[in-house]
């Protein structure tokens, strides 16, 4: 007689739900475990996950991916609790993150952080002479009218204007929070749009907003003639990139993983970044791909 | 911060009440943004299913539109609609990508269930109607259209609850609505403002399915009722 | 005029190829969520509809709490489940699976209640205890109507795993909103028209199985 539907169908979810609990996260890692490399909602952090992932993976290493994971609220938890165990991270934003002073001198900064992490199982490892910072842009047309150079510049004339950003823009001290806090701006409206991406791109070109939100190695910039306002009174810390990753991963894996993360460190520029996000962002290039010939342009891995 | 001291914080904000990122001008947007969807829908497609039913044809389409309806993710709807408009040069923040996307989701319940409706008149009942002398617009108008209205509404009710569950979905695509509060709690770890905007839209869902739900019965004919 | 989004022709199969390994990891992740959520629902689905079945005044209730659960808008769902369980799959599947128990349950208690009454007395006057009656008859004859259930609630379900990109996941719709993201067509293309296929192909398959539970209604079809 052949089994009733119900008993078939609870075999077959025990079944799943083993599989499931199987790839869940863990604490602690062993040697062996694959690496799971996470990066942020946006082109360039894609693109700087997958140099690790893909030279971690020709050297032997089994990389999970989980990219494009979100914002660094989201992220941030995410790897601290263990779920993630690697991202490509910026030193002067997360210094800012773990409440200690940045400033625009590179060590002081990645000590800084690199210190705070510790106490949570984090380590920053070697930080990249590569560096990307929060751009307030706007277009060649509005900096002719209002004559406007540096962020300071836009001091009278920020209350008729409207500022467009990443949704978690308002709450962070490099974003509209710090421009209120240290240049004393105050916008007449914020639009929440993407983290630098092809929305608040359009939202500028469209004059749907005034001010937007870019990258220091957006490609767009350029492109489109607009203008990045010089940050006079020294908003951005410095912000190099670099590979924060869980301490007991390191531990795990022990020096070789780290050699190889901190030789991609090393060879990554801000130019190399620029020229990179152009790819992305301007001809939809693919990141994998874009990564994949950073690598072999830098000799890390073969044809 | 415990989740209950972000909402006290969130809802106790003054931009929360007054502004473009009050909740009055979210729900106003999420609002007329489904209203205006289920209605151009409407009138887009009951014209064709009203006819359908009545001649007697077309249940097949109908069910075939259902299912692909149900197999499209909305999701992608809204995706593609929004990219379609920013290409053609509309802005970023406007609503009319959402709006397109939404009038495509609710037409389907829609167009199906009044095909379905009118066409579960028992046969006997128009043929009666036509033997009366009825004219044909009056056997669609008299007897069809007022039988058939349990099921139209209830294609409304399906078509307006799913349109109002998407339209938070908008806010993914840079537009506001009440979906606004989720995704941007999201961004910044606001627990305040994620759970009132869920719990707002989840009310705003329930409060429609009960409104059209009662819409239904009031308009379901009093000879038809049957006990539920 | 936009510098983005001019060169993206709609289709990249360049793109397809190399990313075909991504592209089965997605087909799996959307695979999984969906199976394990209505194979959960299902549970769920059986306990609840026996308890409507056997205490007919717990139907109206149930259909109610499900029906809310149903209502809420998977994004406001995600939402409410992120301060008590995380961001993560458990907030995926326990959204996911709430949204299947009204249709399953509704057509679990509707396909029992479909039975014929004349069955029922035959099945009595051949001597058929309860039990037996209930799993040797009703069970097979509501089958066709409960697999249509299950055929409803899990195409329902793949359009919903794509709203799951919000917290990371997504099956195909990662795809859709990395491709929205980047103004990338084919990304989004490949999200939706995976999504789709699946659906139709899942959708298909529980049609075949609701036609060869039913070998009564196969001459009528």
């Amino acid at each position: 007689m052949r089994k009733p539907f119900r008993a078939r169908a609870v075999g077959a979810i025990l079944g799943l739900a083993v599989v499931a609990t199987a790839c869940g996260s863990g604490d602690g890692a062993t040697e062996g475990d694959p690496i799971r490399i996470a990066s942020f909602n946006f082109n360039e952090s894609v693109i700087v996950a997958e140099i690790y992932a893909q030279g971690l993976e020709a050297n032997g290493y089994t990389v999970e991916r989980q990219l494009n994971l979100g914002a660094r609220e989201v992220v941030k938890p995410a790897l601290e609790s263990g779920e993630i165990d690697l991202i490509p991270e910026y030193t002067g934003t997360v210094a800012g993150f773990l409440g200690v002073e940045a400033s625009a001198d590179s060590d002081v900064t990645w000590e800084a952080a690199s210190a705070a992490w510790e106490e949570m199982g984090i380590t920053l490892l070697a930080y990249s002479p590569a560096q990307d910072k929060n751009a307030y842009v706007v277009t060649g047309e509005t900096a002719e009218e209002f004559s406007l150079t540096t962020v300071s510049d836009l001091q009278p004339v920020a209350g008729e204007m409207i500022f467009g950003g990443p949704p978690e823009c308002p709450e962070r001290p490099l974003c509209l929070q710090g421009l209120q806090d240290v240049y004393g701006l105050e916008f007449a409206e914020f639009v929440p749009l993407d983290v630098g991406g092809p929305i608040t791109v359009t939202a500028l070109e469209g004059g749907e907003i005034d001010v937007g939100l870019l990258f220091t190695t957006s490609g767009v910039i350029a492109a489109n003639g607009w203008v990045s306002l010089e940050d006079d009174m020294g908003l951005n810390p410095a912000e190099n990139i670099v590979p924060a990753i869980r301490t007991e991963v390191v531990d795990a894996y022990g020096d070789e993983l780290v050699a190889l993360l901190d030789s991609y460190s090393e060879a990554l520029t801000t130019e190399d970044l620029t020229a990179m996000n152009a790819r992305a962002d301007l001809d939809q290039e693919d990141p994998a791909l874009i990564a994949e010939e950073w690598l072999t342009t830098n000799g890390f891995i073969g044809t | 911060m415990t989740t209950w001291e972000s909402v006290q914080e969130f809802l106790s904000a003054p931009t929360t009440w007054s502004g473009p990122d009050s909740i009055w001008a979210r729900l106003g947007e999420h609002i007329w943004v489904s209203v205006a969807a289920v209605i151009i829908a409407g009138l887009l497609v009951l014209p064709l299913a009203v006819w359908l039913g009545h001649i007697r044809r077309g249940s097949g389409i109908a069910t075939a539109v259902v299912n692909i309806g149900r197999a499209v993710p909305s999701f992608g709807i809204l995706a593609i609609a929004f990219l379609v408009f920013v290409q053609m040069g509309a802005g970023v923040g406007e609503p009319w990508a959402v709006l397109v996307a939404l009038i495509a989701l609710a037409a389907p319940p829609m167009f199906t269930n009044t095909v379905a409706g009118i066409q579960a008149v028992e046969p006997a009942t128009v043929e009666s109607a036509r033997g009366m002398g009825l004219t044909e617009r009056e056997v669609l108008t008299g007897v069809e259209l007022p039988l058939s209205t349990p099921l139209m509404v209830e294609g409304l009710r399906i078509a307006f609850v799913q349109v109002i569950a998407t339209a938070t979905l908008g806010a993914l695509v840079a537009w506001g609505g009440l979906g606004r509060f989720i995704v941007d709690g999201f961004a910044r770890q606001d627990m305040g403002m994620l759970i009132v905007g869920a719990v707002l839209v989840g009310l705003l869902a329930i409060a429609a399915e009960l409104g059209m739900s009662a819409l239904q019965r009031a308009t379901t004919p009093r000879g038809t009722r049957t006990a539920r | 005029m936009s510098v983005v989004g001019q060169t993206s022709p709609l289709i990249d199969w360049d793109w397809i190829a190399r990313n075909v390994d991504q592209i089965a990891e997605r087909t799996w992740q959307h695979l999984s969520l969906t199976a394990i959520s209505v194979g959960i629902g299902l549970v769920i689905s059986v306990g609840l509809a026996i308890v409507a079945l056997r205490w007919r005044w717990s139907y109206t209730p149930i259909t109610w709490v499900t029906g809310l659960l149903y209502t809420i808008p998977s994004l406001a769902l995600f939402a409410l489940l992120v301060p008590v369980v995380g961001l993560n799959a458990t907030n995926a599947v326990i959204a996911l699976t709430s949204y299947t128990l009204l249709i399953i349950i509704r057509n679990l208690v509707a396909g029992i209640d479909g039975v014929p009454e004349a069955v029922l007395e035959a099945a009595d006057g051949m001597g058929y205890t309860r039990r037996a009656r209930f799993w040797r008859m009703e069970v097979p004859l509501a089958l066709p109507v409960i697999v249509a259930g299950l055929r409803i609630a899990t195409v329902t379900t793949v359009g919903l795993v794509t709203v799951t990109a919000v917290l990371g996941l997504g099956g195909y719709g990662y795809f859709i909103l990395r491709g929205l993201n980047t103004f990338f067509w084919t990304q989004i293309l490949v999200g939706v028209i995976l999504s789709v296929v699946l659906a139709t192909i899942l959708d298909i398959g529980f049609l075949f199985v609701q036609r060869l539970l039913s070998p009564w209604a196969r001459s009528a079809g």
